[in-house]
């Protein structure tokens, strides 16, 4: 057909126009297994359903009750089923979606999430929250020889976990290792001590070598956040160094310096940006998680804080906690402050 | 001089780089290269100096024959092998004569590179390399505030830094202008006579291999098609190399000496004054 036979043709009835593909109707048979599917985790939370304290909700036309919720679970997964159909979404998508429904509802009741609960609690909230918004400021200067502690312990952790990780993370990167060997080795010792919180670090040290009691509260708090600067340096390291320009390395290669000439010459004025950011990132985590440890007998802000929760004195709480935010603050604007003047 | 014996080299996915290459390449020699890509230009040039290993053969630099399994022996001959690279491969965050230091790497302990600390003699060898590249104003500069001639110039002040006996250049000039390409064959061609150093560089474009090489060197599939001095090296000839015919796309042009790197001619190099 030539050119002007396709205008005149145009917008008259006759004309051909090649079939447009439709987006493929999704499996029937596999929706219906899905129905079945939100049925059987009905079934399952139905029978699990907590029957011991009911809570009835009034919605005006009809009374909610607690045992009831499966049932509602049930309709908003076959609801959700049936627009998934309509919309022609894949069985995957559909599946994907009744997944996320079934967990959050699974989730959420397993540990009793509802924001119903709020109002009934308030009077007991509220004179905690009165003395929370009424700090009593004089205090923080009173403790200032438990944040002078908090701070050196986190510079001292900081400096050498940063120092360690630095030599762990070129020893786990494939890029820096000497072999594959090491490589392998060093990222499954790192995640071994990654998998363990700066809290559980804390109650191993405090059970070795002595807490506060003993006057090794910053000892025991030094090392366990030293051991918890480590994990996170080394792996974020390491995975920077992944990433390194290959161009320098090579050319020290070829300039014949060995594995710690090139690593040091090459490779780390690459990284140090990231490394200086990660220290400043893990110094800011070390001000915060000196609160946390203090809960388990390692001195510092934290055992202020702890000692104040016990007398019931929220107003000296609120101090230490509006403290430790400006602290925060601080440490992040200055963190913020060095990155840009180094990158 | 630099020798190799029946040289081949099969990569680890079984790949083979290059098969059963023979070569001479005399002390002091200017050569240069030429194949499509993929040929093995790049692999030829790395197996002098073990970046990448060969896998049967024999490779001579000097008088030594060259072990790709010896890593401590790789280490001492590349400090007599100096590299450049196409992309300059320089540590752009620190500044250029730290860059050019990387070369000395060789000679000093390593507890002096890890503190940065460098000896006096090193630091004046660097200044003298940066000076014959003709930008030692530039030597407490960031690298990557240098434009890619210069950045050029501190790779090839690096590897003069190394006081080599031989200089491989893969592709150096490929990713610079036309005017700027020809700025720095010339640095490589006056330092080759200068100081004598064994020069192999490898390239994409025919006229800078004609203008500034004594010899050429063809490569297809992996192995030599074609090996003499760069009268021979007509277009005919590197037609038959390519197998195809020559284009556009072959030459540089740009500010090139008048009247020397015209394709479809062959010109004699060599002499070149600068
Ligand atoms: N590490 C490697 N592993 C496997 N095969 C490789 C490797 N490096 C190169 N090759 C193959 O070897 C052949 C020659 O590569 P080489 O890099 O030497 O070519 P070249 O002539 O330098 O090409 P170009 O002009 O594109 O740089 C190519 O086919 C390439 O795919
Ligand atoms: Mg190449």
């Amino acid at each position: 057909m030539s050119t002007t036979a396709d205008a005149t043709t145009r917008g008259s009835a006759t004309l051909e126009v090649t079939p447009r593909p439709e987006a493929p109707r999704p499996s029937g048979l596999v929706y219906l297994g899905l129905a079945g599917l939100a049925v059987l985790a009905f079934i399952l939370f139905w029978a699990t359903r907590d029957s011991g304290d009911i809570l009835l909700i009034p919605l005006g036309f009809v009374t909610l009750w607690a045992p009831l919720y499966p049932v509602i679970g049930l309709a908003v997964m076959l609801l959700t089923l049936l627009v998934c159909y309509r919309a022609r979404i894949g069985t995957m998508g559909g599946f994907g979606a009744l997944a996320f429904i079934t967990m959050s509802y699974w989730a959420g009741s397993t540990v009793n999430f509802t924001l119903l609960e709020i109002p009934s609690r308030w009077s007991n909230v509220e004179p905690r929250l009165r003395a929370f918004l009424d700090p009593n400021w004089s205090y923080i200067w009173t403790v200032r020889d438990q944040w002078l502690i908090t701070i050196s312990m986190a510079v001292v952790a900081t400096l050498i976990g940063c120092a360690i990780g630095l030599v762990l993370a070129m020893l786990a990167s494939p890029v820096s290792s000497p072999n594959k060997g090491v490589s392998q080795a060093i990222k499954a010792v790192n995640s071994v001590v990654r998998s363990i919180p700066d809290v559980g670090w804390a109650l191993l040290f405090v059970a070795f070598i002595g807490g506060t009691a003993h006057g090794l509260g910053p000892m025991a708090g030094v090392l366990a956040l030293l051991m918890f600067n480590i994990g996170i340096v080394a792996k974020l390291l390491s995975e920077t160094i992944d990433s390194v320009n290959p161009g320098p390395v090579e050319a020290a290669d070829a300039a014949g310096a060995n594995l710690t000439q090139r690593n040091r010459l090459a490779i780390l004025p690459q990284v140090l940006p990231g490394f200086v950011s990660y220290g400043l990132y893990v110094f800011e985590l070390n001000i915060r998680a000196s609160a946390a440890l203090g809960i388990v007998g390692v001195g510092g802000i934290g055992s202020a804080m702890m000692l104040q929760l016990n007398r019931f004195a929220f107003e000296n709480v609120a101090a230490i906690l509006i403290a430790l935010i400006l602290v925060v603050l601080l440490v992040d604007m200055f963190s913020m402050y060095i990155r840009r003047k180094l990158l | 001089m630099i020798t190799f014996e029946n040289i081949d080299v099969v990569y680890p996915n079984g790949y083979k780089g290059l098969s059963n290459v023979n070569l001479q390449i005399n002390k002091g020699e200017f050569v240069a290269i030429v194949g499509l890509s993929g040929a093995g230009k790049s692999t030829l040039i790395r197996t002098v100096n073990g970046l990448v290993p060969f896998t049967s053969g024999t490779l001579r630099v000097g008088d030594e024959v060259v072990d790709p399994r010896s890593k401590a022996k790789l280490r001492r001959l590349r400090s007599r092998v100096g590299m450049i690279f196409q992309s300059f491969n320089l540590v752009t965050r620190v500044s250029v004569l730290n860059n050019v230091l990387v070369g000395r790497s060789a000679e000093t302990p390593t507890w002096r590179s890890l503190l940065g600390w460098y000896r006096a003699e090193d630091k004046e060898l660097a200044f003298q390399s940066l000076e014959r590249v003709g930008i030692v104003d530039k030597a407490y500069m960031r690298a990557s505030s240098l434009s890619g001639g210069q950045q050029q110039r501190v790779a090839i002040a690096r590897v003069l830094a190394q006081d080599p006996e031989v200089i491989l250049a893969d592709e150096p000039v490929a990713s610079l202008d036309p005017p700027t390409a020809h700025k720095v064959m010339r640095d490589l061609r006056r330092i080759q006579q200068e100081l004598g150093i064994t020069t192999i560089v490898n390239m994409h474009h025919l006229d800078l291999a004609r203008s500034y090489a004594d010899r050429i060197i063809g490569m297809r599939a992996g192995e030599v098609v074609f090996d003499g001095p760069v009268e021979e090296a007509t277009d005919a000839v590197i037609e038959e190399v390519y197998q195809r015919s020559l284009t556009a796309e072959d030459i540089v042009a740009g500010d090139a000496v008048p009247g020397r790197a015209v394709p479809g001619r062959a010109v004699p190099a060599a002499k070149l004054q600068d």
